[in-house]
C-alpha cells in the first residue's frame, strides 16, 4: 500500500471514530435534561445580582490582590537578588512556603486563625481577611516571574548605566525594570487570570450579601430564587467568567507571539 | 438548618398541608408494612439495591457528626434514625457525606449519589419543590449565640453588629427579616460560622438551637435567645420517589408509637 494512501485510511479511521462519539452522545444524552438542568427557565431573574453583585465584586478583589501582590512580589524579587544573604533566604522561604500552601489553606488562616493569634483583624472582615490571603500567595508567584524577568535583562544593559555614572539604585529604577516588565507582561497576564477564577475561593469565608463574588451569588441562586435546584446559576457563572477571563487568554497568547517576533 | 420560610404564614400553611398529606400515605403504607416489612424493601426504588444511602452534611453536632468506631463512621440523631429506619426496612445503611447546598437544593439526589437526606434538614414549601420529604421527625428553633460577656442579649441588640448565619438556612432567613440594621454575614457551614465567631470576625451567631447548645455546653458561649419558627426537619428523597417516603412514614409512624422515637430522642436532647 502506498504511504498516502495508508495516511488517508489512518485519518478516515479517525474521523469515523469522532463521528461515532459524536452520534453515540447525541442519542444517549436526555437533551430537555440538560436543558432544564443548565438553562432552565426564570434564569433572566439571576443576571442582576451576578453581575451587579457578583462580577463587579470579583473585578475589585482581583484588582485589590493583583496591585498589593505586585507590590510585594517586587520586594520580595529584589530581596531574593539582593546581595545579602539573609534577605534571600527570607525571600526564598517566603515564596516556598505560600506558593507550597493550597490558597484556599492560606485564605482560611487569614480570616480565622490569624485574628486569634496576631489579635489582628483586616478592614472588610471574613471577606477582607480573604483577599489578604490571595495577596499572600500572588505575591508569592509573581515574585518568581519578576525574578526571571529581570535576570532576562542583559547584564550589559545594567553595567553601561553604571559606567554613564547612574547609582544601583536609579539603574534598577529607570534602565532594569522597565525592561524587565517588557519581558514579563504575558505570565503577568496569565496570573492574572488565575487570580480572577481564585477568588472564587472567597465564597468559603463568609460575605455580607454586598460582599459576595461571582461564585458566592452563584451558590446562594442555586438555593434560591426561581432558578433553585437547578445547575442554571453554575452555567450563567460559567459564562460570566469566560466573558472575562478568554479575551485576556487570547490577549496572552497574541502578546507572546508578538515578542518571540521581536526576537 | 432550616430554609426558607419567606413567609411565616405560607410556610405554616404548606407545613401543615404536607403533614396532612403524610399522614394520610402513611396509613396506607402502615397496611403493608403489617405484612412484613422486609419483603417491601425489594420493591423500593434506591441507587443500590438493599442498601439505603443516606447523604447528610457533617459536622452538625448533634445530628451528624463523625465516629470511627461506629460502623458507618458518622454518630448523631439523625445518623440514629436512619440507623433504625434501615434495620426495620431490612436494608443495610451507608452514610456519605455531602456539602448541603447540594442536599437541600435537590441537586445530589437528582445526580442519584443518594436515596434520602438526613441533615437536620427543616422543611419548607420551597425546597418541597424540589425535594420529596417525609413527615417531620424533630421541631426545630432558632437561637441566639454569643461570647460569654458579650452585650448582646437579644436580637435587637444586633443594630450595628455583625451577625454569622449559614447560606441558604432559616436561620439566614430569620436574621434578615428579624435583626434590624444589624450585619448578616453567611458561611458554608458551621465549622466557618463558628471559627468567625472565635476570631472575632461576627459578633453573634444565628442559628438552629442544638448546634449553638452543642457550643455553649463546650464553653465560653452562651445561647441567649431562642426563636420558635414553627418549623420540623424532614427526611428528603428524590422528587417523585413515594415509595420510599412511604415507607419511612410508616416507620416513623412506628417508632414514635413504640418508644423507640423517645429512645434516639432522649439520647441527645433530654432535658433536665
Amino acid at each position: 500500500m502506498k504511504r498516502s494512501t495508508k495516511r488517508r485510511l489512518r485519518q478516515g479511521g479517525l474521523y469515523a471514530v469522532l463521528a461515532a462519539v459524536v452520534v453515540l452522545l447525541a442519542v444517549t444524552i436526555d437533551w430537555q435534561k440538560v436543558h432544564d438542568n443548565f438553562w432552565a427557565s426564570g434564569l433572566g431573574g439571576n443576571w442582576h445580582d451576578l453581575i451587579v453583585t457578583g462580577v463587579k465584586n470579583t473585578a475589585v478583589y482581583t484588582a485589590v490582590a493583583f496591585a498589593l501582590g505586585l507590590a510585594l512580589a517586587l520586594l520580595l524579587a529584589l530581596m531574593k537578588l539582593s546581595d545579602v544573604v539573609v534577605y534571600r533566604w527570607i525571600a526564598t522561604a517566603y515564596i516556598e512556603l505560600f506558593r507550597g500552601l493550597p490558597a484556599l489553606v492560606t485564605i482560611l488562616f487569614m480570616a480565622f486563625a490569624v485574628p486569634i493569634a496576631f489579635q489582628w483583624r483586616p478592614p472588610g472582615g471574613t471577606a477582607g481577611a480573604g483577599v489578604v490571603g490571595l495577596v499572600l500567595v500572588a505575591g508569592a508567584y509573581m515574585a518568581e516571574t519578576l525574578r526571571a524577568g529581570l535576570q532576562a535583562v542583559p547584564k550589559g544593559q545594567a553595567e553601561a548605566a553604571r559606567s554613564l555614572g547612574m547609582g544601583p539604585a536609579r539603574t534598577l529604577i529607570h534602565i532594569v525594570i522597565p525592561q524587565a516588565f517588557r519581558i514579563i507582561i504575558p505570565p503577568l497576564t496569565n496570573e492574572f487570570v488565575l487570580l480572577i477564577k481564585d477568588t472564587s475561593l472567597l465564597s468559603i469565608v463568609g460575605a455580607t450579601v454586598g460582599q459576595r463574588e461571582l461564585t458566592n451569588v452563584t451558590r446562594d441562586f442555586m438555593s434560591s430564587g426561581p432558578t433553585a435546584g437547578t445547575g442554571t446559576s453554575l452555567a450563567q457563572a460559567a459564562l460570566l467568567y469566560l466573558i472575562i477571563t478568554l479575551p485576556l487568554t487570547r490577549l496572552v497568547a497574541w502578546l507572546e507571539k508578538r515578542q518571540q517576533r521581536a526576537r | 438548618m432550616m430554609k426558607r420560610s419567606l413567609i411565616g404564614l405560607a410556610a405554616a400553611a404548606t407545613t401543615l398541608a404536607l403533614a396532612a398529606c403524610g399522614s394520610g400515605s402513611s396509613n396506607t403504607a402502615t397496611d403493608s408494612g403489617s405484612t412484613g416489612s422486609s419483603t417491601g424493601a425489594s420493591s423500593l426504588s434506591l441507587v443500590s439495591p438493599g442498601t439505603l444511602t443516606v447523604c447528610s452534611d457533617v459536622p452538625y453536632a448533634p445530628f451528624e457528626d463523625f465516629d470511627k468506631t461506629s460502623p458507618t463512621g458518622f454518630k448523631g440523631f439523625d445518623i440514629d434514625i436512619v440507623s433504625k429506619l434501615a434495620t426495620d426496612l431490612g436494608l443495610k445503611l451507608k452514610v456519605l457525606d455531602e456539602d448541603f447546598d447540594g442536599l437541600q437544593s435537590g441537586l445530589t439526589l437528582n445526580a442519584g449519589t443518594c436515596d434520602l437526606v438526613a441533615s437536620a434538614l427543616t422543611i419548607t414549601p420551597d425546597r418541597a419543590k424540589h425535594l420529596s420529604f417525609t413527615d417531620g421527625y424533630y421541631n426545630s428553633e432558632q437561637s441566639l449565640l454569643v461570647p460569654d460577656g458579650s452585650s448582646i442579649t437579644s436580637i435587637e441588640d444586633l443594630s450595628g453588629k455583625k451577625v454569622g448565619v449559614q447560606k441558604g438556612t432559616t436561620g439566614k432567613d430569620y436574621a434578615t427579616s428579624h435583626a434590624k440594621g444589624a450585619s448578616i454575614v453567611d458561611f458554608p457551614s458551621d465549622a466557618e460560622e463558628f471559627s468567625a465567631l472565635k476570631a472575632g470576625q461576627v459578633d453573634a451567631l444565628l442559628q438552629d438551637l442544638p448546634v449553638n447548645l452543642a457550643h455553649q455546653q463546650a464553653g465560653g458561649y452562651k445561647v441567649v435567645q431562642t426563636y420558635d419558627t414553627g418549623e420540623k426537619y424532614g427526611l428528603a428523597a428524590k422528587l417523585g420517589n413515594t415509595g420510599l417516603v412511604d415507607a419511612i412514614n410508616a416507620d416513623l409512624t412506628k417508632m414514635h408509637s413504640d418508644g423507640s422515637y423517645d429512645a434516639i430522642y432522649n439520647k441527645y436532647f433530654k432535658t433536665n
